[in-house]
């Protein structure tokens, strides 16, 4: 089992220009929509935004990880969006964010553990200072998947 | 220094881990036996064994949400943070911690 399984190379973009939040959450939302991971992107995003309200998504380090667990997910899937300038977000250090790393996660993941597996040593490698640095000097697809690669 | 603990944040996809791996990271950095079960949407993952626990000079607590099996600490000295903290701070927290148990001892 790869942590890259869990991405898929139409969900990540880089390069981007994002002109805020809403911006580059509503673009991946539409990436997460066309490879059917989601159902519907307002549904899916008015559970992001509740999640949002609980506490800061952007974990500093230019990262922001933006999630919520909602009926509107078909399979549990990442979309990612590397950023050419810093979007502001409520993060924990104060800077603003480059990559954004947008998870969906459904309410029932019955039959869905493999790949919940999967979205939690994702996750555990965004902990790690390297890979982020790699992360977010990607400029193409192929560079994204490496910073998470092994 | 022996250090066990556990992460679990409010939803339990991306928090939790992220704080396991940064607590990890940290502790071992600092030359510390460290593990950190992980209690998210998938469950209890690394989960903490009885002699673990008991060998361990402290219990770092890294949550959002109760605790599943909190008395299993009990009577251990704890540090309560949330994730948020764990995530920022990591080399602050181990720190701390490395004082709380010299000042204890």
């Amino acid at each position: 089992m790869e942590i890259t399984e869990i991405l898929n190379d139409h969900t990540i973009v880089t390069n981007m220009n994002f002109k805020d939040k809403h911006d580059a959450l509503c673009g991946l939302s539409q990436l997460l929509l066309e490879n059917e991971y989601i159902t519907n992107v307002e549904s899916f995003l008015a559970d992001v935004y509740a999640r949002e309200k609980v506490g800061q998504t952007g974990i500093g380090n230019y990262i922001a990880i933006p999630h919520g667990k909602s009926d509107f997910v078909n399979e549990i899937g990442v979309a990612i969006g590397i950023n050419n300038s810093e979007i502001s977000w409520e993060t924990m250090d104060g800077k603003g964010v480059r990559g954004i790393i947008l998870f969906a996660v459904g309410n029932d993941n019955e039959g869905a553990k493999n790949h919940l597996k999967l979205l939690s040593l994702f996750a555990r490698k965004l902990g790690n200072d390297e890979v982020i640095d790699k992360l977010l000097k990607s400029v193409k697809t192929e560079d994204v998947k490496d910073a998470f690669a092994n | 220094m022996k250090i066990v603990g556990v992460a679990a944040c409010t939803v339990g996809i991306a928090h939790t881990y992220i704080a396991q791996e940064k607590l990890e990271s940290a502790g071992k950095k600092a030359g510390h036996e460290i593990s950190i079960e992980t209690q998210g949407t998938i469950g209890i993952e690394n989960e903490l064994s009885s002699e673990q626990i008991e060998e361990a000079d402290i219990i770092i607590l890294a949550t959002d949400v109760k605790v599943s099996g909190k008395e299993r600490f009990e009577g251990k000295r704890t540090i309560q943070v949330s994730t948020e903290v764990a995530m920022k701070s990591p080399n602050k927290l181990i720190k701390k911690a490395e004082e709380v148990v010299t000042q204890q001892s």
